[in-house]
């Protein structure tokens, strides 16, 4: 991995990110993209103002668009050599709120002009073109949209590419801007909650959305090497699993992301002994908590160090993947642990090592970063320091 | 190793097997166009749906009971692909089969109808059955629990191009050695107002343009098989239209055999994108020219089914007419182009 790039609710780039996951901030504010009186759940992680001047974009973009632009904008400036051959990305909406006004013009008899940009930048293959126009390249595209795990498993499935030699240098990562819809979905699931954000805890009662893009410069390592690219780290593993237990509902075991969490520490060749820290999917819902917190019980005992970062900046669907992705790298580099906010109680139901409510200065060689989403779907991605 | 077609199944306007289909193709059938009213204009808009009675059938399975029509015609389509490959797999067998699903809009209608309550009745009573519905990956993984499958699954996004971008994503999973099978579903349905966006979009008016349709394919793939052989292009971007052609040029180029092919299986819909296919095989297959298959011309412009519906029915094409070689191309209205050539 030779470059990062990264917008999300707790900055613009990764220097504004490091700085917020080491101050343990919360981000996760009042929404204000739409009206949310007839919610239960009213907060979400959002990403501030994106000024023209910093990124130099259309107005016109889906905040989709202008949030890929911006993560590809960065990766690329860290590495300008990076030329890439081939772009994944994971999504779960793409251009949702486009499709939304469109909607709404329709009930409301409206025909406005832009409407035929709505429909353009509805689908989710998009803002990785957009992003691929503003960086001056074009490559095949693949867009996975895997529900919450896409971002994970556009940067696994990217990893196999380049390990396998299909490829050199992959582009991979993730996206996804807060909706209405999705918004109001995870509302009327109650899986949303109208409190903090506390993964793990006992007393947690749900998520919070939140929204972002972060993109990651994977290339062949000799390749890398080879050029003189500052490597900021591996990815050396990468499994996945389908839970077939409910649409929406992991299995209560955690067979789902045992298995992807097994698959990865496999293809990574490594044991679990030798992880330093567990970035958790911690989304805060009772259910997918108690099925992950079980597989990492199950698999780590409770040694190696856990958090989600989701308390801070809510749960970004199909971006969630890749900015964990970045985060676990920023642990690796800096050699901290990123801390799992709004912690109160151990769960009495596993015992766990979580990075409770303020980052930890650690020896961080290896990480996992888990993603599990609708549909049964189950990433787990290995991230190390550089062996070489 | 070579990637191997073993089965092909679809369900579309005109029949849920290839035999019905291509019987009413040859009888000069077309998809039966169906007057749809956008209830809060009151304009009238026309598609060609997936009559009800094609996948009547699959309504008791248990994840299917509430599912939208999507995930009925994807299970559809997949379970006659695995039919028609003769496959019989054995727990251990299931651990190494894929589903990779290609989609375009996805769950249209119940994602229009969630935002609808929203709109008109307000948030606090939208339904939670709708929405699980509404994300993209909902048929394959009722796909995948009808099956039992539990390793890779997979579901790609994209233009009308996305039913080869699934199939090139599957022979990817073969030969990582991710995977000792692939089964590759593509599928779209219909509601008003996907079929209203793109009338508003200037793609789909009524007798002019494309013909939007409902319909679903499948197609196994493996290491062996005894449909085919199959070679798939990884897909090309382009940002404006200009660049359209070049980047069929590389399609076509990078695909083309030397011996030229018998079959051409366009993705001509009937709008903009007719004459930049008919172009670029002009410039690249040649001396002989291939016979033109164009499915949507009878079947509808299925957009994330679409192309691979061209392959399922060019793949049976290559059989019944004794020809050995067919390429597949198609340009999506949004932003891609890809292909593939399958050989006997």
């Amino acid at each position: 991995m030779t470059a990062v790039g990264i917008v999300s609710p707790l900055g613009f780039g990764v220097v504004e990110n490091e700085s917020a996951l080491r101050e343990a901030r919360d981000c996760v504010t009042p929404v204000t993209v739409f009206d949310t009186t007839k919610c239960r759940s009213k907060s979400a992680g959002q990403v501030g103002i994106m000024k023209d001047d910093v990124f130099g974009m259309s107005k016109g973009l889906h905040r989709a668009s202008r949030m890929m632009i911006g993560a590809t904008r960065e990766a690329l400036r860290a590495d300008a050599a990076f030329a890439p051959d081939f772009m994944i990305i994971g999504t779960t909406s793409g251009g949702m709120s486009f499709g939304e006004q469109f909607y709404r013009a329709q009930v409301e008899r409206r025909r406005p002009k832009e409407r035929a940009r709505w429909l353009a930048n509805y689908q989710p293959q998009k803002p990785a073109l957009d992003a691929m126009e503003a960086g001056g390249f074009r490559v095949p595209v693949q867009i996975i949209a895997n529900a919450c795990a896409s971002g994970s498993n556009a940067i696994g499935h990217a990893f196999r590419l380049v390990r396998s030699g299909k490829y050199r240098r992959v582009l991979c990562g993730g996206y996804d801007a807060i909706s209405e819809l999705v918004f109001v979905g995870f509302d009327s699931l109650q899986a949303a909650t109208t409190d903090r954000v506390r993964p793990f805890d006992k007393t947690r009662s749900g998520l919070v959305l939140g929204e972002g893009a972060a993109v990651l410069a994977l290339e062949d390592l000799e390749s890398a090497q080879l050029r003189g690219a500052t490597i900021l780290a591996e990815v050396t593993g990468y499994g996945i699993s389908t839970d077939n237990h409910h649409l929406t509902q992991p299995h209560p075991s955690g067979i789902g992301p045992e298995m992807a969490m097994r698959r990865a520490l496999e293809d990574a060749a490594l044991s679990p002994g030798e992880v330093d820290y567990i970035n958790a999917h911690g989304t805060a819902t009772p259910f997918n908590d108690a099925s992950e917190g079980a597989a990492i019980a199950k698999i780590f005992g409770a040694r190696v160090p856990v958090s989600s970062t989701k308390g801070m900046m809510g749960h970004s669907l199909g971006a969630a993947g890749a900015i964990e992705a970045v985060f676990s790298v920023l642990a690796l580099r800096g050699q901290f642990l990123p801390p799992n906010i709004n912690y109160r109680e151990a769960d009495p139901a596993w015992e766990l090592n979580i990075v409770a409510n303020a980052a930890r200065d650690a020896r961080v060689g290896c990480v996992v970063s888990n993603s599990f989403g609708f549909g049964g779907t189950n990433a787990s991605v290995v991230i190390e320091e550089v062996r070489g | 190793m070579s990637v191997r077609i073993a089965g092909i199944g679809c369900v579309t306007p005109l029949g849920g097997d290839l035999d019905t289909i291509w019987r009413r193709i040859e009888a000069g059938e077309r998809a039966a166009v169906v007057e749809v009213t956008n209830p809060e204009t009151g304009r009238k808009l026309c598609a060609a749906p997936v009559p009800a009675e094609y996948t009547a059938h699959l309504g008791r399975e248990p994840r299917l009971r509430r599912s939208s029509a999507i995930s009925l015609l994807a299970a559809a389509a997949g379970k006659a692909a695995l039919a028609d490959s003769g496959s019989e797999f054995t727990p251990a067998q299931k651990s190494r089969l894929a589903i990779v699903f290609g989609v375009s809009s996805g769950g249209v209608q119940y994602t229009r109808r969630f935002y609808e309550q929203i709109v008109k009745q307000g948030a606090n009573t939208a339904s939670p059955m709708l929405f699980p519905e509404t994300v993209y990956n909902a048929p394959a993984s009722h796909l995948a629990a009808m099956l039992g499958v539990d390793g890779a699954t997979y579901t790609l996004v994209g233009d009308g191009t996305v039913g080869l971008q699934a199939l090139h994503f599957g022979t990817q999973l073969l030969e990582l050695g991710d995977a000792d099978h692939v089964l590759v579903v593509a599928a779209e349905e219909l509601d008003w107002a996907l079929i209203e966006a793109h009338r508003d979009w200037r793609l789909a008016r009524p007798g002019k343009g494309a013909l939007l349709a409902e319909g679903a394919a499948a197609v196994l793939l493996g290491h062996d098989g005894r449909r085919a052989k199959i070679a798939s292009h990884p897909g090309e971007s382009f940002i404006s239209r200009r660049e359209a052609p070049a980047a069929l040029d590389r399609v076509f180029t990078a695909l083309k055999p030397d011996g030229g092919v018998d079959i051409f299986a366009s993705g001509a819909n009937g709008t903009w994108v007719d004459a930049l296919l008919r172009s670029a095989a002009a410039r690249h297959l040649t001396s002989p020219a291939p016979r033109e298959l164009v499915a949507k011309e009878f079947l509808g412009e299925a957009i994330g089914a679409g192309a691979l519906l061209q392959v399922v029915l060019a793949t049976d094409a290559l059989e019944r007419q004794s020809a050995s070689r067919a390429l597949v191309a198609a340009l999506g209205w949004n932003q891609q182009a890809t292909g593939a050539l399958i050989t006997r």
